[in-house]
């Protein structure tokens, strides 16, 4: 498809003899938000992994604005515009709040200043800023850890959970600022266990299970889809 | 005004080491020299395995690199001292630059024992190539008394050290370094090519001991494997850095000064509980501070990493 802000083609990646992803393709437009969800074990993990670099994919491509990613290294990866979160918060605890958006920054100190300091306040953080980011709330580093991942300016987001551990008021904020960010004209993926969350956000949804894409739609038509309760509940 | 406070203090203190040797005895300026050394040595590591978490458990080849390239230059080829010490160092920057590649690219522990086997290596190297080192015989350079300029030599190294890791801790360049030791995963999702950083901070830590090794060799006037790259040495630089607090600036400069000074008081009165002080020194700072004295009073008053 030409235009898609992510395309994954005939993805394959097994462990030993575990098969965690057998042949996913899918292709994300630009400016919209997709959902990635299935049982646990399904691959969805393994396939972030290996759009952001961290595993090596046995076979497949990835392209992202055309171009393949599938190949370079993590950090390359990043530098061209893909960020994602982590299932398992990832914040550098030994440095402070406004620290772990300053890291990637390069040039003019004040003007990397002013921006982290502008992203920190759209998460309300700002007074925390000299706090460690270690000693802040889970919540709090949950948002760290995405306005960190803005810092970069990236095109595509990826989002491990978003909503895992989050009370109501932080998530309400958390998906408006996701909201945001599509409305900006980033492209988002994210995985997700809360069907509340994928249902009211996603425009569409792409069901994984034993590695494999076994659906792919609007939030409506997904639910009511039966091999997708099949997946979920068993038969 | 904080500030100013601490430049004169500094500048104080650099102004009594400077004029030191006027007053002192020989053992004094001795002992100040191997102080100096020890801030060189616990500096440095401190810059790979404070900044960046990668713990080298070899720190020492660097120092013997030094020792042997810089005690060759003198005695085979007559080159000045201070340049010799210049080629020590520069030498220890290509050992890292090219060990580094395949070592950097290990975590965790398998770092730690890739560093401990380069060490041994570069030992059994040099006793092994008699005709160029002398070997096992060890090496002898000219006769010079030369140690009032090498006291100031070596103090500049230790000066350069600690100002070099001011300017890492204070830089951008500093917070990515740090990020491989907090999260290396996390940073490389951020786009920072942890690699080349780890090689660079690599780089800048063996220049230290490269110098420092140099240095030794002039004022000892003879070298050896044994003395050059004992296992102990690196033991020392790892516990004086991890005393003062390792990840700031002024703690290795601390742990050198005062785990030195008590080493030379009880060694001087009692030889035999000497190592078993030491290790009960190591037990307690690793179980009761971990961060050291400056790490823990970072934490506690909230205070720059730049202390």
């Amino acid at each position: 498809m030409a235009g898609a802000a992510l395309e994954i083609v005939d993805l394959r990646k097994s462990f030993g003899g575990v098969t965690a992803v057998n042949g996913v393709s899918l292709a994300l437009e630009p400016g919209r938000i997709y959902g990635l969800i299935g049982p646990n074990g399904s691959g969805k993990t393994t396939l972030f992994n290996c759009i952001t670099g961290v595993e090596r994919r046995d076979s497949g491509r990835i392209l992202l604005d055309g171009a393949r990613i599938d190949g370079l290294k993590p950090y390359q990866i990043a530098q061209r515009g893909v960020g994602r979160t982590f299932q398992v918060i990832r914040v550098f605890p030994e440095l402070t709040a406004l620290e772990n958006l300053l890291v990637v920054t390069r040039g003019d100190h004040r003007a990397a200043q002013a921006r982290a300091l502008e992203l920190l306040r759209f998460v309300k953080l700002e007074g925390l800023r000299d706090e460690y980011a270690g000693n802040l709330s889970y919540g709090q580093q949950k948002l760290v850890e995405f306005v960190r991942m803005l810092m970069r300016e990236p095109s595509l987001v990826l989002l491990d959970e978003p909503a895992a551990g989050v009370n109501r008021t932080l998530l309400n904020d958390l998906l408006d600022a996701v909201r945001q960010l599509r409305d900006t004209g980033k492209t988002v993926l994210l995985v997700e266990h809360d069907m509340k969350v994928v249902m009211g956000l996603c425009e569409t949804v792409f069901v994984l299970d034993h590695g494999e894409k076994i659906a792919e739609g609007p939030p409506g038509v997904i639910q009511a889809d039966e091999r997708v309760i099949e997946a979920y509940f068993g038969r | 005004m904080k500030r100013a406070g601490a430049l004169a203090l500094i500048a104080l203190a650099l102004a009594a080491l400077a004029i030191y040797p006027a007053f002192a005895t020989g053992y004094g300026v001795r002992a100040v020299l191997q102080i100096f050394m020890w801030i060189a040595l616990a500096g440095s590591w401190n810059v790979i395995s404070g900044l960046t978490g990668y713990v080298s458990f070899g720190h020492v080849a660097f120092f013997g690199m030094g020792a042997y390239t810089g005690g060759l230059l003198i005695a085979k080829t007559g080159w000045p001292w201070p340049l010799a010490a210049l080629g020590g160092a520069a030498a220890a920057g290509l050992l890292a630059l090219a060990i580094g590649g395949p070592c950097l690219r290990l975590r965790g522990p398998y770092f730690a024992i890739a560093m401990l086997g380069l060490n041994e290596v570069l030992r059994a190297l040099v006793s092994y190539f008699e005709g160029l080192t002398g070997g096992g015989n060890g090496l002898s350079l000219p006769t010079l008394d030369a140690t009032v300029p090498i006291y100031y030599a070596m103090g500049l190294t230790a000066a350069a050290v600690t100002a070099g890791t001011y300017l890492i801790l204070s830089s951008r360049f500093g917070l990515r370094l740090m990020t491989i030791r907090e999260d290396e995963v996390a940073a490389e999702a951020m786009g920072i090519d942890t690699f080349s950083h780890k090689l660079v901070a690599f780089l800048l830590s063996a220049l230290g001991p490269g110098l420092a090794g140099a240095l030794t060799a002039r004022d000892q006037g003879y070298i050896e494997p044994l003395s050059v790259f004992p296992l102990a040495t690196t033991i020392t630089m790892i516990v004086m850095a991890l005393f003062g607090g390792k990840g700031t600036v002024w703690g290795p400069v601390l742990g050198a000064a005062v785990l030195f000074i008590a080493q030379e008081m009880v060694w001087a009165r009692y030889p035999y509980v000497h190592p078993l002080l030491f290790g009960a020194i190591i037990v307690a700072v690793v179980l009761a501070m971990p961060r050291g004295v400056l790490g823990l009073l970072q934490l506690k008053f909230r205070l720059p990493r730049t202390i």
